[in-house]
């Protein structure tokens, strides 16, 4: 599969739901929240605040402050949580007394994923049946289309996390095919509810940048500034209205710092994109990388400052041709028992 | 299913960026359906960032930074953009000789353009079916089998290449070469070209094994 290495540290978080059936009983976790609501109270009332509104934050500040701890690693400091965190949910024990399991499916090996399937295609069967009686009755049928594009499906942690059981990628792969077929037919709004326990909202906010206004100098010219990195090369760009084109580098001529054509062709890519090639002059400080990184690295930096300048659409319009977002890739580390990042020893068969 | 072998730097859900200028100028009416929602997606989710050789300006081509990347050794893409570069001239060159020494009838049958000519020549070479190896029962038959069009244009590029770097004359340069390997599948003639008819040949010899293709 295609191995993340762009997501946080949760993905390597073990599934503790599926590792086995439950190490604690009911009763003991229900005792153990006892303790803790009746622990907050007594902290609240050592620290001189209010039972009532303590929250969770104020617990942290307080152990912190009760007990000091001088450990790097945050999850050896002494902690106080709701027994629900402290405790991972984990499954209740499927069979009873005699040895009898509870779920018809629990021979299968995985009972909750494929209840879930078999309810999944019962709605299915609901929606096609629902459409079929429209059809027999003339009615028109429904073509509202959801609105794909603001929504996801759960990540196959998340459908772990839910089911409490392993889920392999095949098998998460074909429920979300069936997730889709559902969602493709026309007279799909009536398991709405049931869809929507699967989807989560993709919220647009997360890519509203604050745009700075512009700045004035002292002989009354706009200017903004922009940084921009590219593997390990840092710039900054400083754009100046009424100008002529001019671009300086390090206090050096485009022409003389970058003879390459492609890196000044990088240059004014932002300008030209904009239409706004000799109406900008451009100063920029960079160092570090290459050549390609550091035209790259100006390159963001001046599409940053030109964000200032520039109607709100434009900038959409530069995002969505690449402009505004920085490059992650980076050079690849050397891995033991290679020579190279991938290239391996020659192999001697002797 | 397909199993990814390499991994990128980039979430999934990282689209590819749009960097021609015409496209975000369209108003919305002239739009299709499926254009309509591109767009709605594109306006939620991320952009991966621009490569290094895309650029909105006249003169970058996707085709050509392709041809250009398939001629480069050893990560010198200095030396194969400026051997790219001095290819066009001299089959721009070649052109303008051909149209000056021209009658005036013929004058505007001749193709000047550069980018024209490179591009035509390359659909020129690319084959339509290609070859498969294909094991059965011990013995490896050569199947025939449609190509996609990422394939096509990979196996003229390459094709062209190996040409020039192979058949040569042990003074000439790979522009001159290069040139003049263009300006002969410009016209369909030349050795690329007969490669490309050696292998459709083959696939229609071959065509009783068609049937061994089972995607």
């Amino acid at each position: 599969t295609l191995r993340l290495i762009c997501t946080t540290t949760a993905v390597q978080k073990r599934n503790v739901g599926a590792s086995g059936p439950e190490k604690y009983t009911e009763a003991f976790i229900k005792k153990q929240i006892e303790e803790f609501n009746l622990g907050k109270r007594h902290l609240a009332n050592m620290m001189g605040e209010d039972p009532e509104t303590f929250t969770q934050e104020d617990i942290d500040k307080a152990i912190a402050y009760l007990f000091p701890s001088g450990l790097f690693d945050k999850q050896a400091r002494p902690l106080m949580k709701h027994p629900t965190e402290v405790f991972p949910e984990q499954r209740k024990i499927q069979w009873g007394e005699d040895g009898r399991p509870f779920h018809f499916l629990f021979y299968t090996g995985k009972q909750s994923y494929y209840s879930l399937m078999h309810e999944t295609y019962e709605k299915f069967l609901n929606v096609q049946k629902h459409q079929d009686q429209l059809t027999a009755q003339d009615l028109p049928l429904q073509k509202e289309k959801r609105n794909l594009a603001g929504s996801r499906w759960l990540t196959k942690i998340e459908l772990e996390e839910m089911l409490l059981e392993k889920v392999s990628d095949d098998d998460y792969s074909r429920f979300i095919q069936l997730l889709q077929k559902l969602v493709a037919l026309p007279c799909a709004d009536i398991e709405e509810k049931y869809i929507q326990k699967f989807s989560k909202e993709v919220p647009v906010q997360l890519q509203k940048v604050v745009i700075e206004p512009l700045q004035h100098d002292e002989r009354g010219v706009a200017f903004s500034t922009g940084e921009g990195k590219r593997k390990t090369a840092r710039a900054t760009a400083v754009v100046y209205d009424n100008g002529t084109g001019k671009i300086t580098v390090n206090g050096i001529d485009i022409l003389h710092y970058f003879p390459v054509l492609q890196d000044r062709e990088q240059l004014l890519f932002p300008f030209q994109f904009l239409g706004r090639i000799g109406k900008h002059d451009m100063v920029c400080t960079v160092s570090g990388g290459g050549r390609s990184a550091q035209a790259g690295a100006i390159r963001l930096a001046s599409a940053k400052a030109l964000r200032s300048f520039v109607t709100e659409k434009e900038v959409e319009f530069m995002r969505q041709a690449g402009l505004l977002t920085v490059d992650p890739r980076v050079k690849e580390r050397k891995k033991p028992g290679q020579e190279g990042p991938r290239r391996k020893f020659t192999w001697k068969k002797r | 299913r397909i199993m990814p072998v390499r991994w990128s730097r980039y979430n999934p859900s990282y689209l590819e960026p749009e960097v021609k200028k015409e496209s975000h100028q369209k108003p919305l009416e002239e739009l299709t359906e499926e254009e309509r929602e591109q767009m709605e997606l594109k306006a939620v989710r991320p952009i991966k960032a621009a490569p290094p050789s895309l650029s909105s300006s006249v003169f970058s081509d996707p085709m050509i930074s392709k041809f250009t990347n398939m001629m480069m050794k050893s990560g010198n893409k200095v030396l194969a953009r400026s051997l790219m570069s001095q290819t066009l001239e001299a089959i721009k060159r070649k052109q303008l000789e051909k149209y000056h020494k021209a009658p005036e009838n013929e004058k505007e049958t001749i193709e000047c353009n550069p980018y024209v000519i490179f591009h035509q020549a390359l659909k020129n070479c690319q084959p339509i079916i290609g070859l498969s190896n294909i094991t059965r029962g011990g013995k490896t038959y050569q199947v025939p089998v449609p190509l996609t069009d990422n394939r096509k244009r990979f196996l003229a590029m390459k094709w062209l290449i190996t040409e020039c770097r192979e058949n040569k004359h042990r003074r000439t340069l790979m522009p001159e070469k290069l040139s003049q390997e263009l300006l002969q599948a410009f016209n369909n003639e030349g050795p690329v070209i007969k490669r490309k008819h050696v292998l459709h040949k083959m696939a229609e010899a071959n065509r009783a094994y068609a049937h061994f293709r089972w995607w």
